[in-house]
């Protein structure tokens, strides 16, 4: 059974200690920051920093409304990166991660144009360049442990569990608490579904999360192409040899020349 | 056949830049393997594809389609009235692919690895089919090219194996095949985001745009360099040739505008194009480089002025530029993020674009390409 | 705390006030979670919208220092509308008590209380005493109505805090204070409880003191105090502040909170006699009445042998205040400025950051002759002679810089807010030289004992005759290295000869099971009577690490040990009616069995207060053991600014009057230090037009303290790089200031440069008619590190030098600062 995080939104304190332990876990060295009055810091995902959080001020009804949302990849259930990558070196596993393998890499990034969250970054500077994501802790989650942020999380904003069971709390919980999340999964159906799910009390698009994400799952627009190949090859092959056929039959002559 | 050997001269002032633009490529070449993409380009992990991919693979790619175009209509359609031009339009088909692929090896993170794909599957992945279905055609190109090659170097037998219909009408269909094959699936690289790439562009007809586009590229780029070629060489142009080749790219034009304001017009997105930005630059591409030459090419379809005829194949082909560059940034599209090229990618590219030049015009001193045995006027058969 | 972190997770309504709980405390929000999936209610007042605010149901603003008049509020709205839950103030409060008559309020007398001396800023308490009757005993009026009784009093006092008067002074629009007085006060009824966590948010104000007294009174009011989920809940500042405070390390107290003894104090019978409270109310424990036991005892603990009768246990080798003598941290540095101090230990601080008037601090420094930092990283005090301003040069103090180890390099307990010593165990061997502070402190004990042995000086044998037994000792009788089991063994304390006690027999040398069994005799020892219980002869109690709690409520009583003797909820007798039984029967903290009390430790094992019959069972004893009446202060004369809280000002706010009075704009009995003829940079600014703005220091989730540790941790430091100052919208318009823009916040003292954070979360205020911005800033960055000053310097630049009343707190969280484009 693949296993699924549910980020609640409404419980994050933005206290961040979830981007510090990844930073930890996962060995990734420090970048330079400035500070331009955004708390968000790094202000972007790169390939040091698998997670951040983001602060997003907006208002309801005159009152500030103060959001803390967690980015990183969402191990999307069919994901458009391993769809994508031409020598399957991102790949999804049964237990629900997305990982990387450098050694297959080619390092073409088309995973990165393809992943509709442009979550995969790339370690420009390197002349062994990996391509970096959340790992969603697949080590770890292998040998039975929390991935690092859902340990260190101090409220519960991050749950983690099976996948049907995630579903099944989140579900639970928009409807025992109806007016205070906006009553929606988000990650439910995005891109097909994705393995981190988010509940929040402020509409999803105000937070920055990418609107207009297709229903249906990425691989789904390319496979027909590709598997319509044999047939497409097929067809092809016979219908030029039958053209050639017909139109060489009267001019062998003319060929000699 | 004998070598027409006119001109030989290599040292014009075209042929010194080109060389000098070859140096500095070499210099490129040395800083990007040894300082990496991150010092050596500005490409970014907001813009990850950038010059290279636009011009030198997709651009590329599509221009250098002539090759199958050609080698279908005189091998498969059997239209002999452009045998004159196939073989040089197999070698910008084979010189082109040579220099796509030199041009991912020096912009894929680890160019060692670019043999993956061979062994590593991934049936599932579009860059997968594409690798394979060009590694193939670069293979069809070199044997299509064999011929001439065997010729210049006196190995008879197996030039007149290789010039022989046997041969030629295989690789030809084969050639068709994997073309419709790859120059597609460029387009089906895209494919998969539809949220990312703006709609005039995206649809799931793209990899048939694709297509149709390379088609029309490829025609543009034969009729292109054959004029280039005739005046370097002092030929005279086979103005029946031109004519055809116009029409083929005219009508092409013609069907590739249908298929992308259809698409358009029935997924209700007409409203688009007039949403300044990326419509404006919709608008360019349909006016200018799609319905302006196609009109040109219709109406002067009948003269027998190079120039003339140049004109709108140059806009056909700066046209393809423009919708793959188009389409490329459009898909990386992020608010406040801004991409140019680096010297260093400028370099490579334009260096590996004055390579084709030079390889082009070796090859045709050198090789039996333009195997002409008299001028050519307009009422010879 | 009265209770403790995860007891916040049983609570109906959590007031967040004076502190910011999801930044500074965020482990504590996982309870404060839980109790809102149980449907609790958080609301959040502060001057800014915060983390914790993001979080909460309702949240309220309001202008630094004005949070009696907020809480004063909640007071009038509880006694207007009856909502006090009656049955708990009647048995366990002075509600009912009789106050004399000459008793007088700041109503009527201008802004004071009576007894004020205005030459000494002092005040006669003579008058804040209860009315006696023939007997001696305090006069109550059970049925609450005599005009002089502590209820009517409070709610006279507490009448000119009306809702309209409340909204102007605070800035809080009404609707808000209405429906957060409405919602609190809910949790006056018997099976609803309510919790307040605060910190320094209220502590650090010239009426600090009075801040937590008047929660403490809505508290008792609303009978929340004892209660699962109820209780005043102070979130310390430091992991083991609480440690700090329960070992005593501040100048007027000696551990478990006895009193360092005065010079007028000249034998060890006056000095107990002194605090030994003497009670007439019957049936009260009078807690405090054993004091003796606990000092002698400490005295037996520190001299071991050289404490006996004989000597007076050894009482004269304490050193003693002079009367009224005060050393707490503003007068420390207020004296080193002036030279009077040759040497300073700053152990395990930063004063040149923490303190308040960073310049005055970083200046009295360099009349030191010397000082000894000890720390984990060099920081601004360690390198005060380097920082702007200085000149190395002219600057004679010899500084010294002693490494020692974080806590995970060392053995030892940590006590949190709730009062829970947790043992932790050492992970990893410090690094390089550093030491242990133990060890430290070990090893100048044996160079200064040995230099008093050789040198004599002057009175040697207080530090040549201290019993030193905390480890082996070598052949030259030195200890090496410190077992801190040992000193903890030494903090529960031994019987020193074979004793009986309460009709128990022990041995010589084992240790006690609690401080019941204490003796002043000399029979015992005991480095800290609270202590006693967490290390017996069943073993290390502090070690423990059972989760098993069959409680209900969160207990867990196997999980470490807290004092005293492991009673999670103080006063929890309180939490049952006079016959035991549990207000709140679903959140039952203890109960009475017929024959005992089962649940939590109760705060005595004595029986209730009424037979089953309804007869008084006399050998009960009343719930506030620690209170000589044996009853919870609603009207509390132990404090220096009055027996009630009352508003003042803030020493530096925008108001040039007291709104609730014409005389006492602020604290009347706060010591001022720029009045000092000998103050230099004690400057102050009153109602200046200079600097218009309210400005409060606070913390981030990212920095710890003054940042001495946490700007060394490059993860830390990438996120939250350099200094801010968040200031609303309507001011940045006002200032032409740009979001991100680098601007200068200057004070009467001192100025700094911030990256301006222009946000939603602060808003002007509407203060006695005139708009009023607030500005705010955090204080964990420092100079010295990164050593470029990337970072920017403390935000105590800024701040003034002017304490709490009672304990000296600086007033760090309301002054006045300007704030300019660079």
């Amino acid at each position: 059974m693949e296993k699924a995080v549910l980020v609640d939104m409404t419980r994050c304190i933005g206290c961040r200690a979830c981007q510090v332990a990844c930073k930890e876990w996962n060995e990734r060295k420090v970048v330079q920051t400035t500070f331009k009055g955004d708390f968000t810091n790094p202000l972007k995902l790169s390939s040091d920093c698998y997670t951040n959080i983001r602060f997003v001020e907006t208002e309801k009804n005159g009152r500030p409304v103060w959001s803390f949302v967690k980015d990183q990849c969402l191990h999307c259930r069919y994901p458009a990166c391993a769809a994508a990558c031409p020598v399957g070196a991102l790949t999804k596993t049964d237990k629900g991660p997305v990982v990387y393998n450098y050694d297959k890499c080619i390092g073409c990034r088309y995973c990165m144009i393809a992943c509709p969250f442009d979550i995969p970054k790339y370690e420009w500077d390197s002349t062994r360049p990996w391509v970096q994501k959340c790992s969603f802790c697949s080590e770890r989650i292998k040998d039975g442990m929390l991935p690092a942020c859902v340990k260190t999380c101090p409220t519960t904003a991050l749950c983690f569990d099976d996948y049907d069971k995630v579903v099944a709390e989140a579900e639970s919980r928009l409807k025992k608490y109806p007016q205070k999340y906006v009553q929606h999964i988000w990650g439910h159906h995005e891109a097909g579904g994705t393995n981190w799910l988010y509940l929040s009390d402020v509409d999803f698009e105000q937070l920055g999360f990418k609107s207009g994400v297709s229903d249906v799952s990425l691989p789904d627009y390319t496979w027909p192409p590709l598997s319509s190949i044999p047939a497409k090859v097929a067809g092809i092959v016979t219908l030029m040899s039958a053209i050639a056929w017909f139109r060489g039959r009267g001019s062998q002559e003319n060929d000699k020349s | 056949m004998k070598k027409d050997n006119k001109n030989t001269n290599i040292n014009s002032p075209w042929i010194m830049m080109a060389l000098v633009l070859v140096v500095a490529l070499v210099f490129a070449a040395i800083y990007r393997f040894y300082s990496g993409l991150g010092a050596a380009t500005n490409l970014s992990d907001d813009t990850p594809w950038g010059l290279w991919i636009g011009v030198d693979v997709l651009a590329g790619v599509a221009l250098a389609a002539g090759g199958f175009a050609i080698a279908g209509a005189v091998y498969i359609f059997n239209l002999p009235k452009y045998k004159p031009i196939a073989r040089a339009a197999v070698l910008t088909g084979f010189v082109g692919y040579v220099v796509v692929s030199i041009s991912l090896f020096f912009d894929i993170g680890k160019p060692l690895s670019l043999w993956h794909p061979l062994i590593m599957w991934q049936p599932h992945s579009i860059m997968f089919e594409v690798t394979w279905c060009v590694v193939l055609y670069t293979i069809v190109l070199a044997l299509e090219f064999s011929g001439p090659y065997f010729e210049s170097i006196g190995a008879r037998k197996t030039a007149a194996i290789m010039t022989g219909r046997p041969v030629l009408v295989p690789l030809a269909i084969a050639g068709v095949t994997l073309s419709f094959l790859h120059q597609s699936s460029l387009g089906a690289l895209f494919l998969l985001m539809p949220g990312k790439l703006h709609h005039l562009w995206w649809t799931t007809m793209l990899p048939y745009n694709f297509f149709i586009s390379a088609i029309a590229a490829g025609l543009a780029m034969v009729s292109f360099e054959s004029i280039i070629a005739a005046k370097a060489f002092h030929h005279r142009l086979n103005p029946e040739i031109l004519q055809g080749l116009a029409k083929g790219t005219a009508i092409t034009l013609l069907v590739y505008f249908i298929f992308r304001m259809g698409d358009i017009l029935v997924k209700g997105n007409i409203s688009l194009m007039f949403d300044g930005g990326a419509g404006t630059l919709f608008l360019i591409e349909m006016i200018f480089f799609v319905l302006i030459p196609m009109l040109m090419l219709f109406k002067n379809t009948r003269s027998t002025n190079g120039m003339v005829v140049v004109m709108p194949q140059v806009l056909v082909l700066l046209g393809v530029v423009f919708n793959r560059l188009n389409i490329l940034f459009l898909a990386q599209y992020k608010q406040g993020v801004s991409y140019y090229p680096s010297i260093v990618e400028m370099a490579i590219t334009l260096g590996l674009i004055a390579s084709i030049i030079v390889a082009y015009k070796v090859a045709i001193i050198k090789l039996p390409i333009m195997a002409l045995k008299k001028p050519y006027t307009s009422f010879d058969n | 705390m009265t209770n403790h972190w995860i007891d916040i997770q049983n609570a109906d309504v959590i007031l967040i006030m004076g502190s910011n709980a999801a930044e500074n405390h965020p482990i504590s929000f996982r309870y404060v979670t839980q109790a809102q999936e149980k449907g609790a209610t958080l609301i959040s007042v502060d001057p800014r919208f915060t983390r914790t605010s993001s979080k909460a149901d309702i949240f309220a603003p309001l202008r630094s220092g004005t949070d009696i008049p907020f809480i004063g509020g909640m007071i009038h709205y509880i006694l207007k509308n009856y909502l006090y839950h009656d049955e708990y103030i009647r048995l366990y409060t002075n509600a009912p008590f009789v106050v004399n008559a000459s008793f007088e309020m700041p109503g009527n007398l201008d802004g004071v209380f009576s007894g004020y001396d205005p030459e000494n800023r002092k005040y006669n308490k003579k008058t804040w005493a209860f009315k006696k009757d023939e007997q001696g005993l305090v006069v109550k009026d059970t049925t609450m109505q005599d005009p002089n009784c502590v209820l009517q009093l409070l709610a006279k006092h507490y009448s000119r805090y009306d809702i309209d008067t409340v909204a102007d002074i605070t800035g809080t629009p009404k609707d808000l204070l209405e429906l957060i007085y409405k919602t609190y006060a809910g949790t006056g009824k018997a099976d609803k409880v309510a919790t307040i966590m605060y910190a320094m948010g209220w502590t650090q104000h010239t009426v600090g003191t009075q801040n937590i007294r008047a929660m403490a009174i809505v508290q008792l009011l609303l009978g929340n105090i004892g209660r699962a989920g109820g209780g005043v809940n102070a979130l310390r500042g430091e992991s083991n502040v609480q440690g700090s405070t329960d070992h005593c390390l501040l100048f007027h107290i000696l551990p478990g909170y006895l009193k360092t003894p005065r010079a007028s104090q000249e034998n060890f019978d006056a000095y107990n006699n002194k605090y030994i409270p003497k009670t007439g109310e019957p049936n009260s424990a009078n807690w405090w009445g054993h004091y003796s036991k606990y000092s002698t005892s400490l005295l037996k603990a520190h001299y071991g042998e050289n404490a006996t009768k004989d000597n007076d246990f050894a009482y004269s080798y304490l050193p003693k205040l002079d009367d009224g003598q005060n050393e707490s941290w503003l007068m420390i540095f207020h004296k080193m400025l002036q030279e009077k101090l040759s040497g300073f230990f700053a152990w395990g601080q930063n004063p040149a950051c923490s303190g308040a008037n960073a310049n005055k601090t970083r200046k009295a420094l360099t009349k030191l002759d010397w000082m000894v930092n000890v720390n984990l990283f060099d920081n601004e005090t360690a390198s005060f002679w380097k920082g702007p301003g200085m000149n190395p040069s002219q600057i004679k103090t010899e500084v010294f810089l002693l490494p020692c180890c974080a806590s995970f390099e060392k053995e030892g307990s940590i006590t949190n807010s709730g009062r829970w010593a947790q043992w932790r165990y050492k992970a990893i061997d410090p690094p390089g030289e550093s030491k242990s502070d133990a060890d430290i402190i070990n090893d100048l004990f044996f160079e200064v004992k040995k230099l008093y042995e050789n040198e004599k000086g002057s009175y040697p044998e207080a530090i040549t005759r201290l019993s030193w037994e905390y480890g082996e000792k070598d052949n030259q009788g030195k200890i090496n290295h410190i077992d801190t089991h040992l000193s903890a063994k030494e903090i529960n304390g031994y019987f020193l000869k074979d004793t009986v006690v309460k009709g128990k027999q022990f041995k010589k040398g084992s240790l006690i099971p609690s401080f019941a069994y204490l003796t002043d005799d000399g029979a015992t020892s005991s480095g800290n009577w609270l202590y006693c219980n967490s290390y017996t002869e069943k073993g290390n109690m502090m070690a423990r690490r059972s989760k098993e709690d069959t409680s209900g409520i969160g207990l867990y009583p196997k999980w470490s040990w807290c004092w005293p003797v492991n009673r999670r909820i103080l006063y929890n007798r309180a939490s049952v009616d006079a016959y035991g039984k549990p207000f709140d029967p679903k959140r039952a903290v203890i109960q009475w069995n017929g024959k005992k009390w089962v649940g939590d430790v109760p705060d005595g094992g004595w029986p209730p207060l009424k037979n089953p019959d309804g007869t008084l069972n006399p050998n009960t004893r009343k719930a506030f053991i620690m209170k000589p009446s044996g009853v919870a202060h609603i009207f509390g004369p132990g404090l220096a600014d009055g027996p009630f809280p009352e508003h003042y000002e803030p020493l530096e706010s925008p108001l040039k009057e007291n709104p609730f009075n014409k005389k006492h704009r602020i604290n009347p009995v706060v010591k001022l230090f720029h009045l000092d003829p000998k103050s230099t940079l004690d400057l102050v600014a009153v109602s200046d037009g200079q600097f218009p703005y309210v400005c409060s220091t606070y913390r981030v989730t990212e920095h710890w303290q003054t940042g001495v540790m946490t700007r060394h941790i490059p993860w830390q430091l990438e996120m939250m790089p350099k200094i801010f100052i968040e200031i609303s919208q309507e001011l940045a318009k006002l200032k032409n200031i740009i979001n991100g823009e680098k601007v200068n916040v200057i004070s009467a003292r001192g100025g700094l440069w911030a990256i301006a954070v222009v946000t939603n979360r602060f808003k002007p205020f509407e203060i006695m008619g005139n708009e009023v911005h607030q500005v705010g800033l955090p204080w964990c960055f420092g100079w010295q590190y990164p050593e470029d000053g990337s970072s920017g310097d403390s935000a105590n630049i800024l701040t003034p030098t002017i304490g709490d009343a009672n304990t000296m707190i600086p007033e760090t969280k309301a002054f006045m600062v300007n704030v300019e484009k660079i």
